[in-house]
């Protein structure tokens, strides 16, 4: 039976909770200092009624889609982890019922499309993984008419500001129109072994060279420099190689150009693949983030660069012997360019089929309501919202150095040139292609400049330019 | 008498209705959408907006270096895997039928890797494959060897592939050759022993030309099979290291589930079923195993 986080909370008098203290907490949404990281959610589970209170305080009416059922359909991910032990509240709240349909990102990623292609009405809300895919297919429906509906709406109490400007600006689609809610924040960000780097005395490396260099002499009998994903597959290595390119002062894509084939491009992957290469675990050619996260939490790595979610495993000393001494850091940066790290936000959308709708976005906004962020960062999840990101649950259960590590990359990321790639119609038929020149890379199947090109090659053949 | 017949028929047709039913729905349907599929540019990206491209998919496959390269690697696959089950299955499947003492306890441990779910059994031997943590390493290591990136190299990913997919379906191999055995009639060889002639050469001159017709029909079974493998593919390797190990079924599901490009992932299937009936034709034809055969008649 899969645990459940709420099941292994401190029971609710040692947090010596009161109603003003939540109250506090989700009002002014900084002053939450004396929760536990668990406290909020077994706080909403068990004060079910003060809950309720705080989202009725919103000038619109939760229970006008009362009585209809909505499936939510995702993959196994800590969003669905964080959201599924609150949709009780939900239902309370509105009367919607959700069913909730989860499958691991492969299964997702295989049927989901399949299932929206055939115009499938269901599910009526879903996790986007590919939203130029989405958008451009017509599998999504616009929201901006619920935004500007006052009974589904309200825009003081949602508070648009307290969210990161770049998940604002995540949804906004070519067209103007914004088709799903950005419902998560992730940055590229450094991880390294504390211990592992004093025993060599090491500082947390700045640039590409530095990686190369502090990777080598980490590497020994017991452990690996570095570990970056590099499987040959489109969802593998592009991510994180991606900000070793932006890092490198290149693009993938421009004005629908893909552009990989450029000097800088080729440099980053070459760097890329060389610091794997020689810094690398055996096998990393075949290494998604999976294996990454799971060799650097067991100490058989010493440093990883990837999704600044990975904080919350790693600083879970059930799961991992590298809790409590990694340090986070910035992304690395090529000779002389300025560190720009990959980012992600994961975002929701509605069938553009569904017959629900209405309900289908009353559950987005009370996703992404700062009551439900709160309590869901608590978690651990990285939502999307300052308020939650400053609460001491988050920092606490995230924790403070990976949080302001993560908020410190975000801000370097830039959004525009990584949607130019993952937004892209045919974001599949580019990313494949590219993670698999990735791959040769590592593997030593071809040089850079050769896969690079070879790839630039096919990837602009697909998109007919 | 007409009304017998009449009521026969009827009966009989009915009887046949339900498998009818299935195999027009779930194969003879599905094949059919799948062919008028492959002369589209049928696109879930481009909802309506199909075109009729006649063979345009076809000239496109034939003419893309990726093809010819996925192409190569489902053959060298096939062959090699099917081949070395079928000398192990029946290498095994001989010793057994010899054994008599805990045969059935033997027969189920051999058969266990069938009754494994393919994909659990997958994911236990990507574990198994881990360069850092894997059993494999392990003994590699305290052998005296050198660690070895199974599914990453170039120069293993391949061959670890064919050693999953030996592991998991020899037992196939081996269950219709012991059933073949035991029907063999034993006067060939206990007049073979009584003439002097060694285990070898009964195992070679006897054994194998009249166990033949079933081993054939393994061969021909497990070289359809090993030709669409997926799931061992995609889960140890997704096709790498470059494309090294990408086959044709993993080729369309590439272009039909990632790309959404049905028609062109259609033209791949159409390929891939058209290489699959001339192969298995030329080899029931060659080997006369369609026709019946008087190989037991005493």
């Amino acid at each position: 039976m899969k645990k459940n986080k709420l099941s292994h909370l401190p029971p609710i008098k040692k947090l010596n909770l009161t109603r003003r203290h939540f109250v506090k907490a989700t009002s002014a949404l900084v002053g939450a200092g004396m929760l536990s990281s668990y406290g909020l959610p077994l706080y909403a589970a068990q004060n079910v009624e003060e809950m309720m209170a705080m989202y009725k305080s919103a000038n619109m009416d939760w229970e006008s889609q009362k009585g209809s059922k909505i499936v939510l359909s995702g993959l196994e991910h800590p969003w669905m982890q964080s959201i599924e032990p609150l949709l009780p509240h939900f239902t309370k709240l509105t009367g919607i019922d959700v069913q909730v349909q989860k499958q691991s990102e492969s299964e997702y990623v295989a049927e989901v499309p399949v299932k929206l292609g055939a115009g499938n009405p269901t599910p009526d809300v879903y996790m986007v993984w590919s939203y130029g895919q989405a958008a451009d297919a017509g599998w999504l429906e616009s929201l901006d008419q619920h935004f500007d509906n006052p009974n589904l709406f309200d825009k003081n109490w949602y508070d648009l500001n307290d969210i990161f400007s770049s998940a604002r600006s995540f949804p906004i689609w070519n067209d103007g129109e914004s088709y799903v809610m950005s419902i998560t924040a992730e940055a590229q960000t450094m991880f390294a072994n504390q211990n592992m780097l004093d025993a060599i005395g090491a500082n947390v490396p700045m640039t590409f060279d530095e990686l190369l260099e502090t990777g080598k002499k980490l590497k020994n009998d017991d452990h690996a420099g570095v570990a970056m994903r590099s499987k040959a597959d489109g969802s593998a290595g592009t991510w994180p190689c991606g900000g070793f390119v932006f890092s490198n002062g290149g693009v993938v894509m421009d004005n629908g150009v893909c552009v990989l084939d450029s000097a800088e491009a080729i440099e980053a992957v070459q760097y890329y693949g060389q610091i794997l290469n020689e810094a690398g675990p055996l096998g990393v050619g075949n290494y998604h983030w999976y294996e990454c996260l799971n060799d650097y939490m067991q100490e058989v790595v010493a440093i990883g660069m990837d999704s600044s979610n990975f904080a919350t495993d790693i600083e879970n000393p059930e799961k991992s012997n590298a809790a409590g001494h990694t340090t986070y850091g910035a992304m690395v940066s090529g000779p002389g360019k300025q560190a720009k790290p990959n980012m992600w936000h994961w975002m929701a959308g509605i069938n553009s089929k569904s017959q629900n709708k209405a309900a289908a976005f009353l559950f987005l906004t009370w996703a992404n309501s700062k009551p439900t962020c709160l309590m869901s960062s608590a978690l651990g999840l990285a939502t999307t919202r300052t308020s939650a990101w400053e609460s001491d649950g988050f920092k606490s259960a995230f924790g403070t150095q990976a949080a302001t590590a993560a908020l410190t990359n975000l801000q370097n990321a830039d959004g525009k040139i990584m949607k130019d790639c993952w937004f892209h119609p045919q974001g599949g038929e580019i990313l494949t292609p590219w993670g698999i020149a990735i791959n040769e890379v590592v593997t030593g199947t071809k040089t850079a400049d050769k896969a690079m090109k070879d790839a630039t090659q096919k990837i602009n053949k697909a998109l007919g330019v | 008498m007409n009304s017998f017949k009449k009521q026969r028929t009827k009966f009989i047709v009915l009887m046949l209705m339900p498998a009818t039913i299935l195999l027009v729905g779930l194969t003879l349907f599905p094949f059919i959408v799948s062919l008028i599929l492959s002369f589209t540019d049928y696109s879930l990206l481009r909802p309506g907006q199909t075109k009729f491209i006649f063979l345009d998919n076809y000239i496109e496959l034939m003419t893309t270096d990726e093809f010819w390269i996925a192409l190569r690697v489902t053959v060298v696959f096939t062959v090699l895997a099917v081949l070395l089950q079928v000398i192990i299955g029946v290498f095994i499947a001989n010793l057994l039928h010899q054994e008599t003492h805990n045969i059935s306890f033997l027969r189920t441990i051999y058969l266990l890797p069938l009754a494994i779910t393919p994909i659990a059994a997958t994911f236990t031997f990507r574990l198994m494959f881990n360069p850092s943590l894997g059993v494999f390493n392990y003994f590699m290591k305290s052998l005296g060897f050198p660690p070895q990136a199974w599914l990453a190299s170039p120069s293993t990913a391949l061959f670890s592939l064919i050693v999953v997919d030996t592991w998991q379906w020899t037992p196939f191999i081996l269950l219709i050759c012991l059933g073949g055995l035991a029907s063999l009639p034993n006067e060939p060889f206990e007049a073979a022993k009584v003439d002097g002639a060694s285990n070898w050469q009964i195992f070679t001159k006897i054994t194998i030309p009249m166990l033949y017709p079933f081993i054939g029909l393994a061969l021909l079974f497990r070289s359809i099979d090993a030709f669409k493998t997926f799931d061992i593919i995609y889960v140890l390797t997704s096709g790498g290291p470059g494309i090294l190990t990408r086959t044709l079924n993993l080729y369309a599901f590439k272009h039909g589930i990632e790309f959404l490009s049905m028609g062109y992932a259609g033209s791949i299937a159409i390929i891939m079923l058209i290489i699959t009936i001339v192969v298995a034709q030329i080899f029931l034809r060659k080997n006369n195993l369609l026709k019946p055969k008087d190989t037991f008649k005493r």
